[in-house]
């Protein structure tokens, strides 16, 4: 049975793909799945340097199209877990170097072998969203509770249901702070997902913890004592088909009762 | 307390009689206390012995005396020395250093009173002057000017190493410069140099001791503990295939770029490389010969790329992804790239050697 491609988008600049993109990757992996990252940030790749793979590339997506290599050999296996593995993308060319037709012959391949191909979009709708979308046939938009990212969101979910391959597409909003929902200074979950009328497949609370885990080059799913980190394996296992009730959504607001009891009790 | 405080009164740069007085009446003018005593620098020329009485009158009327007189006239200094005044006589050529600082007469802080602890002081810094003066003299011998001058020189600096360090503060700062201009003091050996075949193959006669001992070894370990990779690297195979022929590189054409590397930028050569500036992690450097890093190398650096495995590649600090030398590959072990540690000052020159197929860093002092 073929794998299922799943490009992670989200319009806007920053908002958190790529770290979605590590964890949920990781996070697949750990739970017995053969997944791949590809990364088509052409000419900006991070995906990388989340995972610590930097150092251990030789061959990317680049040396594939222009046949320098197999496909086999371009994969680079994760330090731990050997069912997961990327592809990355070149450092020293442009989105112009693979084209979408490209693209979505590696997605076949890649789709025989592994459960998984997690493909990691550019920030834009130009060419580099257009070669990652193309051999996808499910989306993950990524969103934060800001105006500016839910409306480029807005544009995105507007050219995945004009793409003929996508079947399906969910929304993730990261970085949410309850504290700041609870003091209505942020958009609550309700009020983007009535604003952008799309499913939810998880909600991340914001973490300092994803800044050390960045520079360390370990994906934050690994760290089990982080609060996002949880919520990425969440959101892994709904992509798996499990039904995890949402769970996700509470737990910020349980967190707040919990700090509300605490301090109740005190007074 | 009279006997503590000194004037040197530099009038080397003064061609006439008139200017001296003219000078010598400024300078002794800007004192504010009597009593002092001054040593008088003169140029070669020559002044008769009324002239002199004069010049020591005036200096008696404002209440100084004349201690010293530095000439290099032996007319003057014979005539002076019948006067019952010390003479110094010196070198001409010497003298003319002083005109590398002439004394500047309208300068507050070159008539301050030397007091016995600065005295004290300089005694101790006087060897740096003598120093100094070393470098001056062997600079000269190289254009010829004077042989007797490491004599002349060291009697002067035993003398007045004191006061002219007081009264010439730049001076050694000025004669530090001079070497930087003189290439034949610096013999820093060229890359080409090491580049040489017979230099090769004392490197390879190494025995496996010094060699262990000699090597940084980070990247080889890194090689050996990956299990999980080394499936891989059986399919990796690299561009070329691998020759010893020996290559000349001083015959190719060198590279030379003085910026930053930064991240995409890929750097192409036939020849040899040379950055004076660092290279980042992202970008990529590509020679078929040698490659030179005068900065941090934290990109991916390929040398020989066409084949050959004698290639070399040097960092100031060897932060590097990737060390690729002909078909051997290495790479940077696991959480070491901490990027705080790249702004640090401590530099570790070193140089990436293949060696069995595997790639080793060699501090390059160590040679």
């Amino acid at each position: 049975m073929a794998g299922s491609v799943i490009v992670i988008t989200s319009g806007k600049g920053g908002v958190g793909k790529t770290t979605t993109s590590a964890n949920i990757g990781t996070a697949l992996g750990n739970l017995g799945n053969k997944v791949v990252l590809i990364d088509t940030d052409i000419g900006l790749r991070n995906l990388d340097l989340l995972l610590g793979l930097e150092n251990r590339i030789v061959y990317t997506i680049v040396d594939v199209v222009e046949e320098r290599c197999k496909l086999k050999q371009a994969l680079v296996k994760d330090k731990k877990n050997p069912n997961l593995c990327l592809l990355a993308a070149a450092q020293t060319r442009d989105k112009s170097a693979v084209d979408a037709d490209q693209l979505r012959d590696i997605c076949e391949q890649l789709k025989e072998e592994f459960d998984y191909v997690l493909v990691d979009c550019p920030a834009g709708i130009e060419q580099g969203f257009q070669n990652a979308v193309a051999g996808a046939n499910e989306a993950i938009v990524v969103t934060t509770p800001e105006m500016s990212a839910i409306r480029d969101a807005d544009r995105i979910i507007g050219l995945l249901e004009s793409k003929e391959g996508v079947e399906k597409y969910r929304l993730l909003i990261n970085r949410v702070r309850p504290k700041l929902i609870k003091s209505n200074d942020m958009m609550s979950v309700e009020d983007v997902i009535d604003i952008l009328s799309c499913d939810l497949i998880g909600v991340i609370p914001e973490d300092m913890n994803i800044i050390t885990s960045t520079n360390k080059g370990e994906p934050v799913v690994n760290d089990e004592k982080s609060l996002a980190g949880a919520a990425y394996i969440n959101v892994a296992r709904r992509i798996m088909g499990e039904d995890v009730p949402l769970l996700d959504i509470d737990e910020p607001t349980t967190l707040i009762e919990k700090i509300k009891k605490f301090f109740a009790k005190k007074a | 307390m009279r006997e503590n405080e000194f004037f040197v009164v530099d009038l080397v740069s003064c061609k006439l009689t008139g200017e001296i007085i003219n000078s010598l009446s400024l300078a002794l003018e800007t004192l504010k206390h009597t009593g002092k005593k001054i040593v008088l620098k003169l140029s070669n020329i020559y002044l008769n012995q009324s002239q002199l009485l004069s010049i020591q009158s005036l200096i008696t009327s404002y209440g100084c005396t004349l201690d010293t007189v530095e000439t290099s006239n032996t007319e003057t200094a014979a005539i002076v020395n019948n006067m019952n005044i010390q003479v110094k006589q010196v070198d001409e050529s010497s003298q003319t250093l002083s005109t590398f600082e002439p004394f500047d007469i309208n300068s507050e802080h070159k008539t301050e009173p030397i007091n016995q602890d600065t005295i004290a002081l300089k005694d101790v810094n006087g060897l740096h002057f003598e120093a100094d003066l070393d470098a001056i003299q062997k600079q000269q011998d190289n254009i010829n000017i004077s042989s007797d001058l490491r004599e002349a020189g060291i009697s002067r600096s035993q003398d007045f190493a004191d006061i002219e360090k007081q009264f010439a503060p730049d001076f050694t700062k000025f004669t530090a410069d001079i070497p930087k201009e003189d290439p034949v003091k610096f013999n820093i050996p060229s890359s080409v140099d090491i580049d040489e075949p017979s230099m090769r193959n004392s490197f390879e006669e190494i025995t496996e001791e010094e060699f262990n001992k000699n090597s940084m070894g980070i990247y080889k370990k890194a090689y050996d503990e990956d299990k999980i990779q080394e499936e891989q690297w059986d399919e990796v195979d690299f561009y070329e295939t691998p020759t010893t022929d020996p290559v000349i590189f001083d015959t190719k054409e060198t590279t030379y770029i003085n910026q930053t590397l930064r991240s995409g930028q890929i750097l192409e050569s036939e020849g040899n490389v040379v950055i004076i500036g660092d290279c980042h992690p992202g970008s990529e450097i590509k020679a078929v010969g040698d490659i030179t890093v005068w900065g941090v190398l934290s990109g991916i650096a390929h040398a020989g790329c066409k084949g050959n495995i004698n290639a070399r590649i040097r960092a100031l600090k060897m932060n590097a992804v990737q060390l690729r030398i002909a078909n051997c590959y290495s790479r940077r072990p696991d959480g070491t790239n901490i990027p705080y540690i790249i702004r640090s000052s401590i530099f570790t020159p070193e140089e990436a050697r293949a060696i069995d197929g595997e790639i080793m860093l060699f501090k390059i002092n160590q040679n």
